[in-house]
């Protein structure tokens, strides 16, 4: 279970890391958004606050303009685990944190 | 920490004259208001009828006690106290749109002018024809001005915009003042020589602040961050984000320390290590008052839950000492070097006179 845990952690820092910083491509956003959201969605409640814990100022930022862009195609039960990382990355990165997802140039 | 609540509207904006003892601010509407200072009241001394638009800026000079007002009417007026009359003489900024903010420079021979036209009016007095002409510059500003602050050799001004910028121009005018000596931003100054852009920002840019040696200007922005660019270390910028809303006014108070104030209705301190060239957020400076706690019903709780989905009460009220946004920020005493005394003024018609003390004077500066 712990094993499940580390992998679902390394699989969200990957998603990070990893996320298209620069393109213009569609289709490469919507790919990533895609990761990101299975991997959120893997989470249990309890492993969301150490995730969120575990990333630098611009990685709770990035994970912010993830979550929106989450919020804007819900799924079946998305929303639900969605908002848990909504607290928890508030928490972490305040109000500023939603104020950049809204002013970005460079959306996810 | 002292409060006046002169209005039940947002103070537009504001200026003091040189020995604080009467501020002049737009009531949210054409006028300008001056208040002197008797005692622990304020008393309206003044009343400055000229602008058919509201008053979107206020600068005081110390020295010569001009005031410069500027509105949205497109107008700027330079005026003088004759006898107990303040006197206005139209400035022609050549606009087609709002003005936005202006300033006096250092020495007084001139002032500048944002506004939405994407420009910057630069007056100065002509002797020959006795009256106020204007230079634009105007590239490659793309958006409004919002902000303006002065360097002190009277030349480089730094201007905030809406197209997400701060820039440092050279606004040199060879009719007024000699050729300027070389700065850590560059030594060729003709003007409307642009001698720094900032890239990082993605929002409009608020407020600008030359700190007192120059070789440092900082700048807030709408993306809820506060950035500073170094020219002692060519022109680094540092950045920081910020958990607040959105910040609207900056000043320097020391060489490496700042005091910023917006959305949040309260005062912040950010410090500047030069070393690793970062800034540090360093606390709220308006402490509120603990707050009562008292117990939940069942029924509140589950209210809360459903309206706010929290269960706790903080937060339900303001407890800063502005019940609005902060707009402006001034320094009153000790200069932007060793600022002991700033005021802020905000949307909730109130001013504020805040205290810097520094309780150990190699430790770090603590605010009351």
């Amino acid at each position: 279970d712990r094993r499940r845990t580390g992998e679902a952690l390394r699989a969200f820092h990957t998603a990070i890391r990893s996320s298209p910083g620069n393109t213009r491509s569609q289709a490469m956003k919507e790919q990533a958004q895609g990761t990101m959201l299975k991997v959120l969605t893997s989470f249990k409640s309890s492993e969301i606050e150490q995730a969120v814990n575990s990333l630098d100022r611009n990685g709770v930022d990035l994970l912010m303009k993830y979550i929106y862009k989450g919020f804007e195609k819900p799924t079946e039960n998305s929303s639900a685990i969605l908002l848990q990382w909504h607290e928890k990355a508030l928490a972490v990165g305040g109000l500023g944190s939603i104020i950049r997802v809204l002013t970005a140039r460079k959306t996810v | 920490m002292a409060y006046h609540s002169f209005l039940l509207e947002p103070i537009s904006c504001h200026a003091w004259n040189k020995d604080r003892t009467q501020i002049a601010l737009c009531p949210n509407n054409h006028e300008v208001h001056i208040y002197r200072k008797d005692g622990a009241k304020w008393s309206k001394v003044h009343e400055l009828k000229e602008h058919n638009g509201q008053v979107t800026g206020i600068d005081w000079a110390p020295e010569s006690n001009r005031l410069v007002t500027c509105g949205t009417d497109r107008n700027a007026y330079v005026w003088t106290l004759k006898g107990n009359v303040w006197k206005p003489t139209l400035v022609i900024l050549r606009i087609n749109r709002a003005a936005r903010c202006v300033k006096w420079s250092p020495r007084e021979n001139k002032f500048a002018v944002g506004s939405g036209s994407r420009l910057i009016s630069i007056c100065y007095f002509e002797q020959e024809n006795d009256w106020w002409v204007c230079k634009h510059i105007k590239k490659p500003i793309r958006s409004t001005v919002l902000s303006l602050d002065w360097h002190p050799n009277n030349v480089l001004l730094a201007a905030g915009s809406c197209d997400f910028k701060c820039r440092i121009f050279s606004a040199y005018i060879k009719e007024v003042e000699e050729r300027p000596s070389p700065t850590p931003w560059g030594s060729k100054m003709p003007f409307g020589e642009l001698m720094f852009e900032s890239s990082s920002s993605c929002g409009w840019v608020h407020s600008v602040s030359f700190s007192a040696s120059g070789s440092r200007v900082a700048w807030v922005s709408h993306d809820s961050t506060l950035c500073l660019a170094d020219a002692g270390k060519k022109m680094a910028v540092a950045s920081l984000c910020t958990e607040t809303l959105p910040l609207l006014a900056v000043t320097f108070i020391t060489e490496s320390s700042l005091v910023a104030a917006g959305h949040d209705c309260c005062p912040m301190l950010f410090t500047y290590e030069e070393s690793q060239g970062a800034l540090a957020f360093g606390g709220k400076l308006d402490v509120p008052k603990q707050s009562s706690q008292r117990g939940l019903t069942a029924r509140e709780r589950f209210q809360n839950l459903d309206k706010k989905a929290s269960s706790d009460t903080a937060n339900a009220t303001l407890d800063t000492l502005h019940k609005n946004s902060i707009s402006q920020i001034s320094v009153l005493t000790g200069g932007k070097d060793k600022c002991s005394q700033f005021c802020t003024t905000g949307m909730d018609g109130g001013m504020s006179i805040w205290d810097v003390k520094v309780r150990n004077p190699r430790g770090p500066l603590r605010l009351g």
